[in-house]
């Protein structure tokens, strides 16, 4: 395993850039550990200063200094993201493979309830649940709650394609040969379904995340744990683009955009790795 | 474990016998669409039995109904196809044993243990994700009972018998060209030396060089290991090079069925006697006649003799009746009432 991830970052130009930019990100929310400020805490250091050696990403209108208020932000907008994208793909390979496999009636069943939350408006529903949940919203509760709605497309496209692995010969040798269902589904079918988790993967924090800070821009979560949303939201509620304090929002949004491609390129390049055929096509044998 | 194995190894000494005796088989592909019941007679009435230690070919145009029958032969059906009637009968270790009779587990010891099958399009019977060591530890491994290192050697010895390096066990099935992983697929089948080896059209897209090779090699396997085959191509040519015995099937239903060597140079069914004079021979520049029309739909055949529609022979009791298998000449049937007719008393005068 660690030679795979030593030879990957050696030729893989991707992972390397990949590898590097996400490790960035991961070590700069490590440091969250060692802030000398509790994230919460406001007016410990003088307000609106702009990025020094002192200070390095500036300060905040409520006296807040943004980098060790970013490495809190990051720390809980990457936990999200990665706790969404966990959960909704658990959901949603379980319930695409399963159903795309079985077919008939289970199939039926697990897509009509799969098609309700693919039509079922997300953002209203989210506003709703903080709504009811008020001072108990918290982000474990949102990445739940966003999970429990970000896996029906996913595993609508993931039915797809254990609908036609059924259908190809080596499923039909494998029930000749006596292995179970689970086995099959495992061993057979998950590795080729494997490249599209990961690219949904990608997709799906991008979303999880995306939603997120636009509900913290808005207010529509617990404003006291910082996120990138809510750091966007506080710099909205002090009016700080106008005032000039353009630090504020440029640096979290620069983190966030960071953490997107590292991830993106980590993704496609694993990929290589997990898919034998994407490696044919970069050698160019199979032009098309 | 190893006990069971090396019995069953013993057990398939006897050279004789009958391996797999086929009653009446009748399978259908039936559906019901909004209210509408179809009913495709894919194989009707089918009455065969192969013995212990010998190819038996089965051949027809495409749609005959030979896939079909060996679907049905190894239990591999699922709706709509059922079977409606008739029995299938293995003979394995000594012991008959009724396939639609055994539960799931008996059925799962017997298959590739006793029963292999080589499937249609069996280029693509490997995992293209997986490397061939995998596929091989998937579908053979819970058979064999041995340990992983024993049967990982036991399966480099047994690529080296049908000429594959190890190599190729790390190998994705993309990597390898199309006549290996031919050979794959027949080491795959013939890994754990069963008593029967069913091979659906094994050589269907290769060239006819590496066909050759790989047909010669199914052939030493089989005799190595001394199992039963049954071969279906819709290719005479190598019928005649393989096959121990030949059937012709037409429609569902067995035409002709004999020693090889009599059905192809004394065919008695007319339908043979069109597939045998489709060959071309060296040296022979008459023109090829085509038979006209096309194989009936099943799902609706004509009455009486299915082939009667297109026969230059029939006659009246070919659009009523359908024929019986007669034999001709020992072990050579045919199923046909103007070449073969039934000896009653009365009907030849």
């Amino acid at each position: 395993m660690l030679t795979i991830f030593r030879d990957l970052f050696r030729y893989n130009r991707e992972f390397r850039i990949g590898a590097l930019l996400t490790g960035f990100i991961v070590f700069f929310a490590a440091l969250s550990l060692v802030s000398p400020y509790p994230p919460q805490d406001v007016y410990i250091v003088p307000p609106d200063l702009p990025p020094s050696p002192t200070y390095w990403f500036g300060t905040t209108s409520r006296g807040q200094d943004v980098f060790w208020q970013l490495t809190f932000a990051i720390r809980n907008t990457m936990l999200f993201g990665f706790a969404v994208a966990l959960l909704s793909r658990l959901l949603s390979i379980a319930i695409g493979m399963w159903s795309g496999y079985k077919g008939g009636i289970v199939d039926r069943v697990l897509m009509s309830i799969n098609d309700t939350f693919i039509v079922i408006p997300l953002f209203p529903l989210l506003v709703l649940f903080y709504f009811v949940m008020r001072d108990k919203m918290s982000w474990p509760l949102l990445a739940l709650a966003m999970a429990c709605l970000g896996w029906a497309y996913d595993a609508r496209l993931i039915r797809s394609v254990a609908m036609s692995l059924k259908n190809r010969e080596f499923t039909q040798q494998s029930v000749f040969s006596g292995m179970r269902t689970s086995e099959i589904v495992l061993q057979e079918h998950l590795p080729y379904v494997l490249p599209i988790v990961f690219y949904t993967t990608m997709n799906n924090m991008n979303w999880s995340i995306g939603l997120e800070v636009t509900l913290s821009v808005l207010g529509f979560t617990n404003i006291d744990t910082p996120t990138i949303g809510v750091m966007i939201y506080w710099a909205n509620q002090h009016t700080a683009m106008v005032a000039g304090i353009w630090w504020w929002i440029f640096f979290p949004v620069l983190f966030v955009i960071i953490l997107f491609i590292g991830l993106f390129l980590l993704a496609i390049s694993m990929n290589e790795y997990i898919d034998p055929r994407s490696r044919l096509a970069r050698m160019g044998g199979m032009r098309g | 474990m190893i006990a069971a194995i090396q019995s069953s190894a013993v057990n398939a000494a006897p050279a004789t016998g009958r391996v797999l005796t086929v009653d009446n088989l009748r399978a259908y592909y039936q559906t019901r669409y909004f209210g509408i019941e179809r009913e495709v007679r894919a194989v009707d009435g089918v009455t065969l039995h192969v013995d212990r230690n010998e190819v038996y070919g089965l051949a027809g145009e495409s749609s005959c109904g030979k896939t079909t029958l060996i679907k049905t032969l190894v239990r591999a059906i699922r709706p709509p196809l059922n079977v409606v009637g008739g029995s299938v009968t293995f003979n394995f270790a000594g012991r008959d044993c009724d396939i639609y009779a055994l539960n799931q587990s008996d059925l799962e010891n017997i298959r590739w243990r006793h029963l292999s099958y080589i499937l249609q399009g069996s280029m693509n019977v490997l995992n293209p994700v997986r490397r061939v060591q995998q596929s091989f530890v998937d579908f053979a491994y819970r058979h064999i009972g041995q340990p992983m290192p024993a049967f990982l050697k036991l399966i480099e010895a047994h690529l080296h018998r049908v000429r594959l390096e190890p190599t190729v066990l790390d190998a994705y099935p993309h990597e390898l060209s199309g006549g290996m992983r031919q050979r794959v697929t027949i080491a795959l089948a013939s890994v754990c030396r069963p008593d029967f080896i069913i091979a659906d059209e094994p050589t269907t897209a290769l060239d006819v060089v590496v066909q050759k090779d790989v047909l010669s090699m199914l052939r030493d396997v089989q005799r190595e290991i001394c199992s039963s085959m049954i071969l279906v191509t819709h290719d005479i040519g190598v019928h005649a090079n393989v096959s121990d015995r030949l059937g012709i099937m037409y429609a569902g239903r067995l035409a002709e069925e004999g020693r090889t060597v009599d059905v192809i140079r004394n065919p008695r069914h007319p339908y043979t006697s069109h597939l045998v004079t489709s060959l071309p021979r060296i040296g022979d520049v008459t023109q090829k006649r085509g038979l006209e029309g096309a194989p009936p739909n099943l799902a609706n055949p004509p009455p009486g003799c299915r082939f009667h529609p297109r026969c230059p022979l029939a006659i009246e009791i070919c659009r009523a009746e359908h024929p019986p298998m007669v034999d001709l000449a020992p072990g050579h049937r045919v199923a046909c009432w103007v070449t073969a007719p039934p000896i009653k008393p009365g009907a030849l005068q």
